[in-house]
């Protein structure tokens, strides 16, 4: 398949009937087995681990496996990179469709024989094909990410032989190219897994280049490292106010059962874990609710300067990334 | 040695001139000639078969020989796969060791000193992690006292411990493996009892300790600043100022500045009536390009500075702190990086002056 022609397929704008859409799928004949529903009884329901793998006192002596799959449901999975291969663990969800697969976000490791995340990620959907009888040789993987930092796409290369498989590049133009999107941020943009559509728009703020992406099927929202339990990093403060109202708009539309980001830096009882730990014993859940995000935003609404702003569920870091963050010296006197 | 033999060898053609990273001659030195005064100071006078206990004379002209001649273990990329000694045993000389804790064991990888005297040991620090399975810190100094110990027809060697600060957790960890250890005295950690274990509750921060080791007396030079109960050791048979994290090539977080100035100051009265080598402190966060320190909780630095200080920073030292005193500041110097009254995670972009900017390349 062309790029041309994967980009019709795979992403419309949302006026387009989604019908249309999965019927060319399917005359593509990309179909590998018996047809899933991923449109009836929504949100799929699911689960978070009650604990993630979260580092340990000594990294040497860590028996974490290397990336944590969770099964969310049946049809979703989260990793998590281990601490001890990089203390940005970074979560990365795996969304499976009838006729595709997508990857958001791919870890902090640059090389296979340090971080297999190749291995892990052919593995789970092999187990995945297996479970649901497909052919999961004939499905296309989507290996895309959130935004444009190396915790979040160093991986990537680890695909360059795996067949079916199609990767986001390293620029500002072919991420936006590669949902076909012609009007960041605002364009929201419908890839059809096969049944299963994703929803995905721009979110500009802490980086320029960032999507947002909504799930229909488990009606979660992925904000990356806009938005997440921890310190959001804001670079740019009027193209991430902009974002959060996009957000909001969405919800006040649309069902959303978690937002969900990519790190989690703050303890379940709501102190800063510094930049770089990889120890993080009582870690808060990574998923916010609706009322927590939208209760940032009332707070961001307040915000005019630069500066540190603590919601009660994340820290909005406006500008100050290059200046300072949280903690204090402890030995002060 | 014949009066010219320095000066009838060509550096070119013997390959003897010095090497570009470091000062040694890579085949000797010819001009230092054959017997230097430093070799009376080594223990290579250990007689090959002892009927008692062996004695050194610790007195020297000038700094005793000693080398750091290894790199330091640097951790890895994926911590988890290191498989780095948890400690690193260097030997400077046959009586003084420098030690240091893997990084993928603890990010803070702490230096840890031992020096030895006729009538005991001394463990300056105790390094970042309790747990002796993951920091073999007691096993690993037990093993050098006893081949010392062992060499020289000494049945044991009572051991003090002590610390540059008893409250930094980056350098008080390892303190509970030594409880118990017999003929070993531990330095209290709460600041009035150490005042009373070096005799200086009457003089803090003005007067000096000493610990007797047995020929080899270790001076201890009271420096609050980055820690309230901060002190420094000298001793007099290496040169060696031990700093701790008071001063060493890294981000220093001043956590008094008034105390810091002050101590410092004294350092440098110090160093002016000490022959003073080099100044060695309890960590390394600096990069081998200047100004650039690795960020708080790596655990892989392939590109580290080397420990020692040439004692000049005290100077410097001195000089930016008198800057920095009364404000919230980051200031970087190309071996050290000063913190006032910030966030240990602070960054800034001032940079300094006629310091080249150089990027280190990423490790990945």
């Amino acid at each position: 398949m062309d790029r041309r022609s994967f980009l019709s397929a795979a992403a419309v704008a949302v006026p387009a009937a989604n019908a249309l859409v999965t019927g060319v799928a399917q005359a593509a004949g990309l179909s590998s087995g018996p047809a899933i529903d991923f449109k009836s009884n929504l949100p799929a329901p699911g689960s978070y681990p009650k604990k993630w793998i979260c580092g340990s006192p000594s990294l040497m002596d860590n028996s974490d496996p290397p990336v944590q799959v969770h099964w969310y449901n049946e049809h979703t999975a989260f990793l998590r990179q281990s601490k001890a291969y990089s203390y940005e663990a970074p979560f990365a969800p795996l969304y499976f469709g009838n006729d595709r697969i997508l990857l958001l976000d791919e870890g902090f490791t640059q090389l296979r024989n340090d971080w297999d995340l190749r291995g892990i990620v052919d593995d789970t959907i092999a187990e995945w094909g297996k479970r649901h009888g497909k052919d999961t040789s004939k499905m296309e993987l989507l290996v895309a990410f959130s935004h444009l930092h190396a915790d979040h796409y160093a991986a990537v290369n680890q695909f360059f032989d795996r067949p079916n498989t199609r990767y986001m590049g390293l620029t500002h133009e072919e991420m936006v190219g590669f949902w076909g999107m012609t009007n960041f941020p605002e364009e929201k943009v419908t890839l059809d897994l096969g049944g299963r559509d994703i929803l995905i728009w721009g979110s500009p703020g802490h980086v320029i280049s960032e999507f947002t992406y909504y799930d229909t099927y488990t009606q979660i929202l992925f904000t990356g490292d806009m938005f997440y339990r921890g310190r959001c990093y804001i670079s740019f403060w009027e193209p991430w106010f902009d974002s959060m109202k996009r957000i909001i708009d969405f919800m006040d539309h649309n069902p959303v059962t978690h937002v969900m980001g990519c790190h989690i830096e703050i303890s379940n009882k709501g102190e800063d874990y510094a930049y770089g730990m990889t120890w993080q014993p009582d870690e808060a859940p990574v998923e916010l609710t609706v009322e927590e995000f939208r209760h940032a935003y009332e707070i961001a609404k307040t915000i005019k300067e630069p500066g540190i702003y603590f919601t009660g569920a994340v820290f909005l870091c406006n500008q100050t990334r290059g200046t300072t963050t949280i903690d204090k010296n402890p030995y002060k006197y | 040695m014949p009066e010219n033999l320095a000066t009838r060898y060509n550096p070119q053609q013997t390959g003897s001139q010095p090497s570009a990273t470091s000062s040694s001659y890579p085949n000797g030195n010819p001009a230092l000639g054959y017997n230097p005064v430093g070799a009376r100071n080594t223990d290579s006078a250990v007689p090959l078969h002892p009927t008692g206990p062996v004695l050194h004379n610790y007195e020297c002209d000038g700094p005793a020989a000693g080398r750091l001649a290894f790199r330091w273990i640097y951790g890895s990329n994926i911590a988890a796969k290191n498989r780095d000694p948890r400690v690193q045993v260097v030997q400077y000389n046959e009586d003084s060791y420098v030690l240091r804790q893997n990084c993928c064991v603890h990010w803070e990888a702490p230096f840890t000193y031992l020096l030895f005297g006729n009538k005991g040991a001394l463990l300056i620090d105790t390094g970042a992690t309790p747990e002796a399975n993951y920091y073999p810190l007691r096993q690993t100094v037990d093993a050098i006292i006893s081949r010392w110990c062992d060499m020289r027809r000494r049945a044991s060697l009572p051991l003090t411990v002590v610390m540059t600060s008893g409250e930094d957790i980056a350098q008080n960890q390892g303190l509970a493996q030594f409880a118990g250890r017999p003929d070993t005295t531990l330095v209290p950690k709460p600041l009035e009892l150490m005042k009373r274990f070096y005799r200086l509750e009457r003089s803090w921060p003005d007067g000096t300790g000493t610990i007797d080791l047995g020929g080899r007396t270790i001076d201890v030079i009271p420096t609050p600043g980055t820690h309230k109960d901060g002190v420094s050791f000298y001793d007099p048979y290496t040169d060696f100022l031990f700093t701790g994290d008071f001063l060493f090539p890294g981000k220093i977080n001043i956590s008094n500045d008034a105390d810091y100035m002050m101590s410092l100051a004294r350092l440098k009265a110090w160093k002016d009536s000490h022959p003073v080598k080099w100044v060695m402190g309890g960590h390394i966060d600096m990069q081998f390009v200047p100004g650039k320190a690795y960020p708080r909780f790596s655990t892989y630095k392939p590109y580290e500075r080397v420990l020692e200080m040439e004692p000049e920073l005290i100077d410097e030292a001195l000089h930016y702190a008198q800057e920095a005193k009364g404000k919230a500041v980051m200031l970087i110097r190309p071996d050290f990086i000063l913190l006032n009254n910030v966030s240990p995670d602070q960054r800034t972009k001032d940079w300094p002056e006629g310091v080249p900017n150089i990027n280190a390349p990423r490790p990945f």
